[in-house]
């Protein structure tokens, strides 16, 4: 039975937006659909920035247990990636909102199949969601995705990078305990349908930016990463402008795209370099002869990115993901070492 | 409100910074640099995370969840920031350090770091007014004479008329300023009206004589103007910065 979409009304602290929402369809992802640039970080209930009030009208919460309603303090506040209008609805959030800019890639829900799944490392796995409708996206853009018997979205950033793009591909690192992570890994999933939302996110790379780039990127991070490098190696970035890459992983056997990075830093050895940093082992011997374009270090990877690039931030944007611990000791190295100003520190955490 | 006791100098790390409990449920975060202490409000004005937690290089602090930062000397939005930090007077009595709670006018986002002997004059012009929730400040069309600095309570604004209104947006920190038609040429009368959505305390200030007093001193004069541009730009712009 068709039903009337609910109508949002959302006070914002510079204006008010209004925009539809179907019955179960997140508040969230209906307001960005509208091309409303609504608050939101991981898009899947962990991080809290999504956050609302609810003046008046019903709104059921998906996921009661979610992590971000930790950051939930007055009475009617809900997370708007887990709410769903059950009536006409009026929010109020306090941020300053404004519609999304001309050029963003409106995201939208999309459905796909699994293909080419296959393990790069024993907790690493990547895998193509062939789309049913093209999709565009931003180098460094994430999908979240929902899988058959599993409640919830979880979020995943893009490997590949293209305009229209009719398949999206994935890396993906082995969660305990988590729903989707553990769909991807227990039994076989070729073949089978998944549900997207997106693209989301705003650590996205642009050739106008017109600056070096920096990644540091922690364990499965280093998907964006690749997005990025993909959309800059496509365009002769790296003719003009450098690229340092910091790939950090545990040990060797924990390594995967170093054939990707390879390429990327054999088309554009002048001025891309790439790094792959190991917590728990020296790089083993034949690493340099498997890899010559490749240099190795060991360390954690922000203080090895930190020992490489004294002196080089000038005219620079860093791009940094991974766990969160990963994450926020390298900003903290960006701001505090490097003096990079915020606007130049793009992340995302995968919590 | 009178000063309150803080800490002790040597609970704040040289060049670092703690978070207190000032009383009465009073959160206060108090930095060093060098021999300057600076005291503000303990959480984000963003997402209520602790600003203990963030980083802090002697100058700017960085609240670490979203990187929102802020000059530790006036509470000034720096960056990513879309709202200034509360301030409060930090003051270092031998061993300890106090606090003051400064006026609306001085937290404000408009008037913070001009001139002593021009904050003053503004204030005497300042008129402390008091609605119940509901009040309404002025609707579309009244002449646009006076601007507010909200001191504490909550205003709504809405545009359009008779039935056909939409809300534009709201007010809910202590200092931040409205009604700035009042402060611009060619903006005679309000185009959106304003109701207080709680009992709210506000100051109400005429335009022209705020005007009149920043002519005699220019250089806090386009300190504000500067600010007035930024905080107008804010509401007009699209999200093209992040």
């Amino acid at each position: 039975m068709a039903t009337r979409p609910m109508r949002i009304q959302l006070n914002a602290r510079n204006r008010a937006f209004q925009f539809p929402a179907t019955e179960n369809e997140r508040i969230l992802y209906a307001g960005l659909a509208a091309g409303i640039n609504l608050p939101y970080e991981c898009g899947s209930g962990t991080c809290g920035t999504c956050k609302a009030r609810l003046v008046s009208g019903e709104v059921d919460d998906l996921w009661p247990q979610a992590p971000g309603r930790k950051y939930l303090k007055q009475p009617g506040e809900f997370l708007m990636c887990q709410g769903a209008a059950r009536s006409d609805c009026s929010l109020e959030v306090a941020n300053f909102v404004y519609n999304m800019d001309a050029g963003a890639c409106l995201p939208a829900a999309g459905r796909g199949t699994v293909r080419n799944a296959r393990r790069l490392t024993r907790d690493v796995i990547s895998f193509s969601v062939a789309l049913e409708a093209p999709c565009d996206f931003d180098a460094g853009q994430f999908m979240v995705m929902r899988v058959p018997n599993v409640p919830g979205y979880r979020g995943y950033s893009m490997v590949n990078y293209e305009r229209s793009a009719r398949r999206l591909e994935f890396a993906v690192k082995k969660k305990p305990g988590g729903g989707v992570s553990e769909w991807l890994f227990n039994g076989n999933i070729e073949d089978k349908p998944i549900e997207l939302f997106g693209p989301l996110g705003t650590a996205t790379f642009f050739p106008a930016m017109a600056k070096s780039i920096l990644c540091i990127a922690g364990g499965s991070g280093i998907a964006g990463m690749m997005s990025i490098l993909e959309r800059a190696c496509q365009e002769h970035y790296f003719d003009q402008y450098s690229g340092h890459v910091f790939f950090g992983v545990r040990s060797m056997k924990d390594a995967f795209f170093l054939a990707e990075l390879s390429r990327f830093r054999t088309e554009f050895s002048q001025k891309l370099t790439v790094t792959i940093v190991l917590s728990d082992e020296d790089a083993p011997g034949d690493a340099a002869q498997r890899y010559p374009a490749l240099a190795f270090d060991r360390g954690l990877v922000h203080e090895a990115a930190a020992r490489h690039m004294t002196g080089k931030y000038h005219n620079l944007r860093a791009f940094v993901a991974g766990p969160p611990p990963a994450v926020d000791a390298a900003i903290r190295m960006l701001l505090l070492e490097a003096r990079l100003t915020t606007d130049n520190i793009r992340y995302d955490k995968f919590s | 409100m009178p000063r309150k006791f803080v800490c002790r100098r040597a609970d704040v790390p040289t060049n670092g910074m703690a978070e207190f409990d000032a009383g009465e449920g009073l959160k206060v975060l108090v930095a060093n640099s060098g021999e300057e202490y600076f005291a503000c409000q303990a959480t984000c004005p963003h997402q209520d995370v602790s600003l203990a937690e963030g980083l802090y290089d002697g100058s700017v602090l960085t609240c670490h969840q979203h990187l929102w930062q802020w000059d530790i000397r006036s509470g000034s939005p720096l960056g990513l920031a879309e709202m200034p930090l509360n301030c409060f007077k930090a003051e270092v009595d031998n061993d300890s350090i106090y606090i003051d709670t400064p006026g609306a006018l001085n937290v404000g986002e408009l008037f913070a770091g001009i001139s002593e002997g021009t904050l003053a004059q503004i204030n005497a012009l300042a008129r402390r007014e008091e609605y119940p929730q509901g009040g309404t400040l002025y609707e579309v069309g009244d002449p646009a004479d006076d601007f507010y600095v909200l001191e504490s309570g909550r205003v709504e604004f809405l545009i359009g008329r008779d039935d056909r209104t939409r809300p534009a947006g709201f007010m809910l920190r202590k200092g931040e300023v409205f009604g700035w038609a009042a402060l611009l040429e060619s903006q005679p009368v309000r185009i959106a009206k304003a109701t207080c959505l709680e009992r709210s305390t506000l100051l109400r200030i005429n335009g022209k004589r705020v005007l009149n007093v920043l002519e005699a001193d220019p250089a806090s004069g386009y300190l504000v103007m500067r600010r007035l541009s930024s905080l107008i730009a804010r509401y007009l712009a699209s999200s093209g910065a992040r």
